[in-house]
């Protein structure tokens, strides 16, 4: 059989243009049957527009894309749907009000007499979960009492069962897994590449792509660098081709740090004392100092987002208390914090950071704005001054300080957040998943960034999911563990170690 | 014992929104029947469905459209619209049936216009469909200016049916009374309650439309990108609220047996507060409609209760209607804004569930005690002076003052002073005045009572339709009226009462016209 | 070295500013008054002062353009606030009271000496402004602190507060002929005084958003609450804020309203103002998701629904007809808005590509 016609999906020359911006530029891709393909780029690489373009979803201005030999015009989601491709998107697009069996079958639901036959359709749900993914599960409860991992084993057996899915596309799925559920999805994702379908995965994770996928294609702004096998691609050549940069910056952090470490002072600039929170966090004690950066490691869900949030006042804490400077605080709250001079930069970029419609500028300003009350405004030349200020330091690519913030791509929008905290002049900063979703080039920025801050006498919480970059910019690291603090390392400590305080004792 | 009522609560937890509305209109009735013994009687019990059959109907539509997230505020606009047309149509001498499935087709196509503003011009639901309600009611007045009234025996059979219940009849029929009864839109308010119940639990669509509501808006996209049709769906929804729009006119002009532009005022308010008591949140994607009928329940039992109470004026009933609507969205407030954003850990639901529980059962209780103790505030309040009883009209004698020559016969019941008067003027310029016991005679000049028929006949306009009965119990110390007026071989009275809003436009004026020639009637000492 | 650029007046950025679709509404409706009705734009002055049409649309307006002002900064938070017809007639009602307590009695006490009043001018509009607040205050406390929806919260006061200013009054309609009471409707200086009033609020409620953080803080709140949050923002109490400030601008509209017509008519006074406030907003172009909005816009699309009623009048419409032609102009003005036209528009009016 020829090469092409392995191919179950051949996408031509496709091109599409948004205003201001050529999101896809004459890109080529094809996808063979029973292969698990990885997508991967940078933020704004075009990685989502080419899903969009072949789910129908949107359309593309030119290009061709064939199915099985045959061209098609995807219109509309459910024509994607009717061809047999499928998607699971990263935000389960399912509807948690509604049960897992509605959830698979809605739209689809076997009828008697004219009416819904509710007892066959829990049965169609419940096998579809269980022979085709293992999961067994109560399928008459709703959708949202269920974890994001449980929710997205739904999402994959609506898929699969509404059509003869040929095509299964997988959008950063693994984002809010943990490490048992990615390894659990992968199991999945084999098992249904040997019954011939083709999968598309897209993802951040280098890892997980040279753990599962067959091919990699790489975007980079808009255009196709190429598409390679996995076996002969090595990681090195792989982060070369998706951001083009040397990767001796990443040598030289490990550098900086060892120098940095001489000037960490010895009193604690804040210090948490048995600070707990009923269903959050059980009681813990933390020291910041100055001039040192904290790394705190763990699994999704041991409860680095809650520490960092009772840090910061955005949660009320039920034990314990922070003292600052010396002083107990009382007011528990972002304004109190600000005040204080203790920032945060929060996990979710979209919904708990940005303010979308507005300018770069007023994002930038906002918080400092608030530190200074309702009526005491910064006037339009001060907020100009220190908008191009942090643009040209933390190198913010918009074409004015004018632009809408959501305009601008993820990782740049994660610039203008960390710029709302540093102009607010903060002693501590607390860092919540700063460098997630967002291409390796911007990483490396702000890792580099972290540490000067540290280097200029901050007090810094850096919190990534990537245990590499934890290790790389930390003096110190935490390990959480359900929702517990279980032990502190130095910065130098092997990766051994921390794995294991991670695992705990089952390891 | 905690964690099995807590199971069993999680069980139920979905319905004991609807369930407490429930509880609430049949207690607050129970409460009233403690206290009134009127209430006691089970005709007065079914006329709670027979005043607020054209509500049911167009609440169950507007709980379809509220549980897809959307809003339609042009209901009352249809109401009034189907009520005036096929006032109008049936005058003219078109055949009922024609009429009837008209008005729905109507109602469908209002319903399926704004349903493609809001669906493919995206114009949000409150703009298209208030700019629907303005639109109906502006063509209300292109049909006819004035209320017509509905003659026809096809709708006069359709409203005055007496419907019997099955085993009530017969325990009537032992004990000698009444048997109670239910009328025709009852019935078919209770057909399409069945009918949606149905929709809801067993058909794709029912289901597609929870899929489309809810989750703070996020489900639409979701359910678009499942594949569900939508668009098709939410046009669907407005034509179907469209019908029941278009039904309950129907129901409404059944039961008020005329049609007019003004009627149902803020009616599409009650439809959105029922079906928000009865449990559906205005996002969205949850509730039932079931719950839709408890709701309408208890606005018609809070109207009850006010008529029962008696000493509270009319516009109590809007402000208790909007403390219990509080109430209520308050306590779904409460519940729903302890969803975390995230899948919660065993021990956290714990204590959440925990929570919501104590928060369900002390608001319940809050309820309840609330409405036991309106009621006995109501009872045991000390009462001012004595209630005033309103004396019934004396027509036939107001009739026998026009035989005798008088051009206006005027009898005026309560007031400050709980009196009964009756009045006559004459074209002589007599005035005569008795309360049953005194009698008082004042002398006018004839042209002063020429003056003040002219006022009132013509420009008043009492012959013409304008002018009509209406009468509500009076509040403390209104009067409650009624003048018969006879001109140019016309004679027409009506009734009214003082401090209310269903008065017709020029009927105060007649009242204020009518004051300065009164003589005052002392009562013997 | 990026600069502070100033803005250009291309094509472009005249149609993207916000003031465009209302200004374009306003003037195709004046277009219409030119073309059909002679005299419309005449201007005369009677002892000094200016009389005609246009100054018509200006003073009748008034009260739309007040419920539009307090109705913006709700409608950014991304609320709304359905009471202030109701708001309206509880303040008027509140005055009325105050001038005229006999009311109570129920007995239609015809009071003749047009400078009686049974409280002073200024305890009457304080005591109703305070009541205005108040209701402001329970609508922003019950968005804010409880959490529930605006729309609903204020539901409930628009379905009671009728029932409220009934109360006031015991259901009467308490006829108001305190003279200088009637100035604030009827007063003319050159202009109409109700016109004053609104040019001082406006200038009020522009100086406090704009030259104040509030307005940021708004557009913040009402764009993305929990970003707001994270900055520290106090989402609560720029809510209460902005809920109270609505009732005082309904409670002034109220006393306009109810000086106009020399009553204060509980049932009567407002209804369905604020549904033309709510629709000058949208003409205006303030998204009802909250975010982004423009005080002056809101004034022009308040215009743009009174110019509608005056040029209707003018033509002879009957008022019943009104309403149903309001309904069609306004669904024109949402297309105006809607996506397919102004996607339209923009392509028009894209900067040429370079060659």
């Amino acid at each position: 059989m020829s090469e092409s016609d392995q191919n179950i999906l051949a996408m031509e020359s496709i091109s599409k243009a948004f205003p201001g911006v050529q999101a896809l530029d004459d890109v080529s891709f094809t996808l063979k049957r029973g292969e698990i393909h990885c997508l991967v780029g940078e933020n704004g690489a075009g990685k989502s527009t080419l899903i969009k373009a072949l789910t129908g979803v949107d359309h593309p201005d030119s290009g061709k894309i064939t199915l099985n030999g045959k061209e098609v015009h995807v219109r509309s989601p459910q024509e994607g749907q009717a061809l047999g491709i499928s998607t699971v998107y990263q935000e389960i697009n399912l509807c948690p009000n509604l049960t897992v069996a509605e959830n698979i079958l809605i739209g689809h639901e076997p009828h008697k007499m004219g009416r819904i036959d509710w007892t066959k359709t829990n049965a169609l749900a419940s096998d579809t979960l269980q022979r085709l993914l293992g999961v067994d599960i109560d399928v008459a409860k709703p959708l949202g009492s269920y974890t994001v991992a449980i929710q997205q084993m739904v999402a994959i057996a609506r898929a699969l069962y509404i059509t003869s899915s040929k095509i299964l596309i997988l959008d950063e799925p693994t984002s809010s897994l943990d490490v048992n559920e990615t390894q659990h999805l992968f199991s999945v994702m084999r098992r249904l590449k040997n019954e011939g379908m083709g999968i598309i995965f897209i993802t951040h994770f280098i890892d997980q792509v040279y753990q599962i996928s067959d091919r990699i294609t790489v975007l980079r702004n808009g255009k196709l660098v190429g598409t390679y096998y996995t076996a002969s691609l090595s990681r090195l050549e792989l982060i070369t081709k998706m951001i083009g940069r040397s990767l001796a910056e990443f040598d030289d952090l490990t550098k900086t740090k060892r120098e940095i470490k001489k000037r960490i002072k010895s009193e604690a600039l804040l210090h948490a004392d048995g600070l707990g929170r009923a269903g959050a966090i059980e009681p813990f004690d933390l020291e910041l100092h100055a001039g040192e950066v904290v790394g705190l490691a763990g699994l999704l869900g041991s409860g680095r987002t809650e520490t960092a949030n009772l840090l910061f006042g955005s949660d009320r804490p039920d034990h314990g208390s922070i003292t600052m400077n010396g002083e107990l605080v009382h007011e528990y709250s972002p304004l109190g914090s600000i005040l204080r001079g203790v920032s945060l930069c929060p996990e979710d970029r979209k919904a708990d950071g940005i303010v979308d419609n507005l300018t770069v500028r007023e994002n930038i300003i906002l918080a400092m704005q608030s530190s200074r009350g309702w009526f005491n405004f910064l006037s339009l030349p001060q907020q100009y001054e220190i908008a191009e200020k942090y643009i040209k330091l933390l190198e913010i690519a918009t074409p004015s300080p004018d632009q809408p913030v959501k305009n601008l791509s993820g990782g740049n929008q994660q610039k203008v957040i960390l710029a709302r905290s540093l102009a607010t002049n903060p002693k501590v900063l607390i860092l919540d998943e700063p460098t997630r979703g967002i291409d390796v080039g911007t990483k490396a920025e702000i890792q580099k960034l972290v540490l000067s801050l540290a280097e200029e006498g901050k007090a810094i919480v850096f919190i990534s999911s990537e245990l590499d970059e934890v290790m790389r910019t930390s003096h110190r690291i935490v390990v959480m563990r359900d929702r517990v603090k279980v032990s502190e390392f130095p910065g130098d400590v092997g990766a051994h170690e921390i794995m294991q305080a991670i695992a705990g004792s089952e390891s | 014992m905690l964690q099995q009522t807590s199971n069993f609560f999680s069980k139920i937890r979905k319905f004991i929104p609807m369930l407490s509305t429930a509880f609430l209109a049949l207690a607050a009735y129970g409460v009233g029947a403690y206290f009134f013994v009127g209430m006691r009687n089970p005709q007065v019990f079914f006329n709670l469905f027979k005043n607020s059959s054209y509500l049911l109907i167009s609440a169950i539509g507007m709980t379809f459209v509220i549980l897809t997230g959307g809003i339609d505020l042009s209901v009352s606009g249809v109401v009034a619209l189907t009520s005036v047309s096929s006032a109008v149509l049936l005058r003219e001498g078109w055949n009922p049936w024609v009429v009837i499935l008209l008005m729905l087709a109507m109602g469908m196509t209002i319903g399926f216009i704004m349903g493609n503003f809001i669906v493919r011009l995206k114009v949000q639901p409150f703009i298209a469909t208030l700019a629907g309600m303005w639109f109906a009611r502006g063509m209300c007045f292109f049909v006819s200016d004035n209320a017509v009234q509905i003659d026809h025996p096809f709708f006069q059979v359709l409203g005055k049916t007496k419907l019997l219940i099955p085993g009530l009849k017969e325990l009537a029929e032992a004990q000698g009374t009444q048997p109670p009864y239910i009328t025709i839109p009852v019935a078919v308010g209770f057909i399409l309650l069945a009918v949606t119940i149905f929709i809801t639990a067993y058909t794709r669509f029912g289901r597609s439309v929870y899929a489309i509501g809810g989750n703070e808006g996020r489900n639409e996209q979701s359910a678009r990108l499942m594949g569900l049709p939508v668009d098709r769906i939410k046009l669907m929804v407005y034509t179907f609220n469209g019908f029941c729009s278009a039904l309950a006119g129907i129901a409404f002009s059944v039961f008020v047996f005329s049609g007019h532009g003004l009627y149902a005022p803020g009616m599409e308010l009650d439809a959105i507060a029922s079906v928000v008591m009865g449990g559906t949140m205005l996002s969205g994607g949850a509730g039932y409609v079931f719950g839709t009928f408890f709701g309408v329940l208890v606005l018609a039992v809070t109207q009850a209760l006010i008529q029962f109470i008696g000493t509270l004026s009319s516009w109590w009933t809007k402000i208790v209607i909007g403390a219990l609507t509080l109430t209520f969205i308050g306590v779904q407030s409460v519940l729903a804004n302890r969803k975390a954003s995230r899948a919660l850990t065993p021990q956290e639901m714990k204590v959440v569930r925990r929570k919501q529980l104590m928060q369900a059962f002390g608001i319940g209780i809050a309820v309840v005690a609330l409405v036991f103790a309106v009621n006995l505030l109501f009872k045991y309040a000390p009462e001012p002076a004595a209630q005033c009883t309103v004396a019934p009209f004396r027509k036939e004698d107001a009739a026998n003052l026009i035989k005798d020559g008088a051009v206006i016969a005027y009898q005026r019941v309560a007031g400050p002073r709980c009196v009964d008067e009756l009045f006559g003027f004459y074209p002589d310029g007599r005035v005569t005045g008795t309360d049953g016991v005194n009698k008082v005679e004042n002398q006018a000049t004839p042209a002063e009572v020429e003056q003040l028929l002219t006022s009132i006949a013509v420009d008043n306009q009492w012959f013409t339709a304008e002018i009509y009965d209406t009468f509500l119990t009076p509040c403390r110390q209104c009067f409650v009226h009624y003048i018969l007026v006879s001109y140019n071989g016309q004679v027409k009275g009506a009734t009214g009462t003082d401090g209310t809003t269903a008065l017709p436009p020029f009927y105060l004026s007649s009242i204020s016209d009518l004051r300065p020639l009164l003589p005052v009637i002392n009562p013997a000492p | 070295m990026r600069k502070f650029t100033k803005p250009s007046f291309t094509l472009r950025s005249i149609t993207e500013s916000r003031l465009f679709f209302p200004l374009v509404a306003l003037s195709l409706i004046l277009l219409f008054d030119l073309i059909f009705i002679p005299g419309f734009f005449a201007i005369e002055s009677k002892d000094g002062d200016l009389r005609g049409s246009l100054i018509d649309i200006l003073r009748n307006g008034s009260t739309v353009m007040l419920l539009a002002i307090g109705m913006t900064l709700v409608i950014a938070t991304g609320g709304v606030d359905l009471s202030v017809g109701a708001v309206m007639a509880i303040s008027a009602s509140m005055a009325g009271i105050l001038m005229n307590p006999a009311a109570l009695r129920n007995e239609v006490f015809f009071v003749t000496d047009p400078y009686y009043t049974f409280q002073p001018l200024w305890l009457v509009i304080v005591a109703a402004l305070v009541v205005a607040i108040i209701c402001g205050l329970w609508n922003g406390l019950l968005v804010s602190y409880m959490r529930i929806q605006p729309m609903v919260a204020t539901l409930i006061l628009m379905i009671s507060g009728r029932g409220i200013a009934q109360l006031i009054t015991n259901g009467v309609r308490v006829q108001i002929t305190y003279a200088p009471y009637a100035y604030i409707g009827q007063g003319w200086v050159i202009l109409p005084f109700s016109l004053y009033i609104v040019a001082f609020i406006f200038a009020l409620t522009w100086l406090l958003t704009r030259k104040t953080a509030i307005g940021m803080f708004i557009e913040s709140v009402g764009t993305n609450f929990r970003s707001s949050f994270f900055s520290g923002i106090n989402e609560k109490r720029i809510k209460l804020v902005v809920y109270t400030f609505c009732g005082f601008c309904a409670g002034i509209a109220g006393l306009i309203a109810s000086s106009n017509i020399k009553t204060s008519d509980a049932n009567n006074l407002g209804f369905a103002t604020e549904l033309d406030a709510i629709l000058a907003v949208v003409i205006g172009g303030t998204s009802m998701a909250g975010g982004r909005f423009s005080l002056l816009a809101s004034m022009i699309g308040a215009l743009v629904m009174q110019a509608i009623t005056q040029s209707m009048y003018a033509v002879g419409v009957p008022a019943f007809a009104l309403q149903a032609i309001k309904a069609v102009v306004v669904i024109l003005v949402i297309l105006l808005y809607s996506e397919q036209v102004r996607g339209f528009v923009r392509n028009i009016t894209a900067p040429k590509k370079e060659v």
